[in-house]
C-alpha cells in the first residue's frame, strides 16, 4: 500500500504536467485545473491502498476518463452555452497567455541566459504545445503517455484501454504530424 | 526521423514549461493536500486483532474460576469471529460495489456484463439511491 508520503511525492510529481495535457485536451486552464483536483481525489479516496507502483497507471487512467467525461458535460452544456455566450463576456480573452508572461524563470533555470535566447526558447515552447493541442485526441494521449511520462508501450496500452498495436500506431502518427507542423511553422528539432 | 529521439526532445522542452503562475500553483497545491486529507486507509485485519486479543485473555488461570474463564472466553471468541465474519461480508461487498464502480470508471467493465440482466438492475437501483 502507497504511504502518505508516496502519494504525495507522486502527485507532486506529476500535478502540473496533468495540468498541462489537460489544458491541451480540453483548451479550458479553468477546466484543466478542476480535471487535475478530481482526479487527485479520486485516485486518494478509491486507490490510496494500491500499492505506489501502481499510482501513475491509475492516475493517468483517471485523467483521461475526466476529460472524456468533460467533454461529454460540455455537449449538454454547448446549447445554453450558445444561447448564452451573446450576454456573457468572452473568456477567452482574459485567459490568453501573453508569450512574454511564459518568460517567468523556473527553479534552477540559468538567469543568466540572454534574453533573446530565453525568448526564442518560450516561443519554440509555446508552438510546441499549441500543435501537441491540436493532434487528434488518441494521437497526443498516445504521444504524451509514452515520450512526456515515459510509460512504456504496455503500460500506455492499459491507461488508453486499447492494443499494444494501436500505441504504436498512434505515436508513430503523432510524432510524424507533429514533426511535420513543427517544420511548416520553422522548427526543426 | 527517428521517434525516440524526436520524443525525447519533446520531452525536455515541455518540461521547460511546467512553471505556473501562483494562483495555479496554490490551486494545485491546495488539490493535493485535500487528496491526501482523504486518502483511502488500509483495511483493518479483524480477524488477526480479535484472535490475539483472545490469546492474551486465555492465561493462566485455574480452578473454577479458570474453568468459567475456558468456558467464556471461547465463547466469547466465537461472537467475535461470527462478527468479524459478517463485518468482512459487509466490506467484501462494499469493495466488490466498488470495483465494479471503478471498472466503469476506467472502462474495465467487460461487455458481457452490460448485457446481464442482474447488472442493469444493479445499475437502476446505485441510480435512485444517489
Amino acid at each position: 500500500m502507497a504511504s502518505r508520503s508516496e502519494l504525495s511525492a507522486f502527485l507532486e510529481s506529476v500535478e502540473r504536467r496533468a495540468f498541462k495535457q489537460a489544458v491541451f485536451a480540453v483548451r479550458d486552464e479553468e477546466a484543466a485545473l478542476d480535471i487535475v483536483q478530481d482526479a487527485m481525489l479520486r485516485l486518494a479516496e478509491k486507490y490510496g491502498h494500491r500499492p505506489a507502483e501502481e499510482l501513475p497507471l491509475l492516475f493517468h487512467r483517471i485523467v483521461q476518463n475526466a476529460i472524456r467525461d468533460w467533454f461529454r458535460r460540455q455537449k449538454v452544456r454547448s446549447l445554453w452555452t450558445t444561447l448564452l455566450s451573446s450576454l456573457s463576456p468572452s473568456r477567452g480573452e482574459d485567459d490568453e497567455q501573453d508569450p512574454l508572461e511564459t518568460l517567468q524563470a523556473a527553479d534552477g533555470s540559468n538567469t543568466q541566459e540572454a534574453p533573446a535566447e530565453q525568448l526564442e526558447r518560450a516561443q519554440v515552447l509555446e508552438i510546441i504545445e499549441q500543435e501537441l493541442a491540436r493532434l487528434p485526441a488518441r494521437q497526443r494521449e498516445a504521444f504524451v503517455m509514452r515520450y512526456w511520462e515515459e510509460l512504456d508501450v504496455a503500460e500506455t496500452a492499459r491507461v488508453m484501454g486499447c492494443s499494444e498495436g494501436s500505441v504504436k500506431t498512434h505515436c508513430s502518427r503523432a510524432a510524424h504530424a507533429l514533426a511535420a507542423a513543427l517544420r511548416a511553422r520553422g522548427i526543426t528539432l | 526521423m527517428n521517434e525516440f529521439q524526436f520524443g525525447d526532445k519533446i520531452r525536455h522542452i515541455l518540461n521547460q514549461g511546467l512553471s505556473l503562475d501562483s494562483r495555479k500553483a496554490a490551486r494545485l497545491q491546495a488539490a493535493r493536500e485535500l487528496a491526501l486529507a482523504r486518502k483511502r486507509p488500509e483495511p483493518v485485519g479483524v480477524l488477526a486483532s480479535a484472535g490475539v486479543w483472545a490469546g492474551n485473555m486465555v492465561g493462566d488461570f485455574g480452578g473454577w474460576t479458570g474453568l468459567s474463564l475456558r468456558l467464556l472466553v471461547p465463547i466469547a471468541m466465537l461472537l467475535i469471529g461470527f462478527g468479524a465474519i459478517y463485518t468482512w461480508q459487509q466490506n467484501q461487498r462494499a469493495a466488490e460495489v466498488e470495483e465494479i464502480d471503478a471498472q466503469l470508471l476506467t472502462g474495465d467493465l467487460p461487455i458481457d456484463a452490460y448485457l446481464d440482466r442482474g447488472f442493469q438492475n444493479y445499475l437502476k437501483t446505485r441510480a435512485a439511491e444517489e
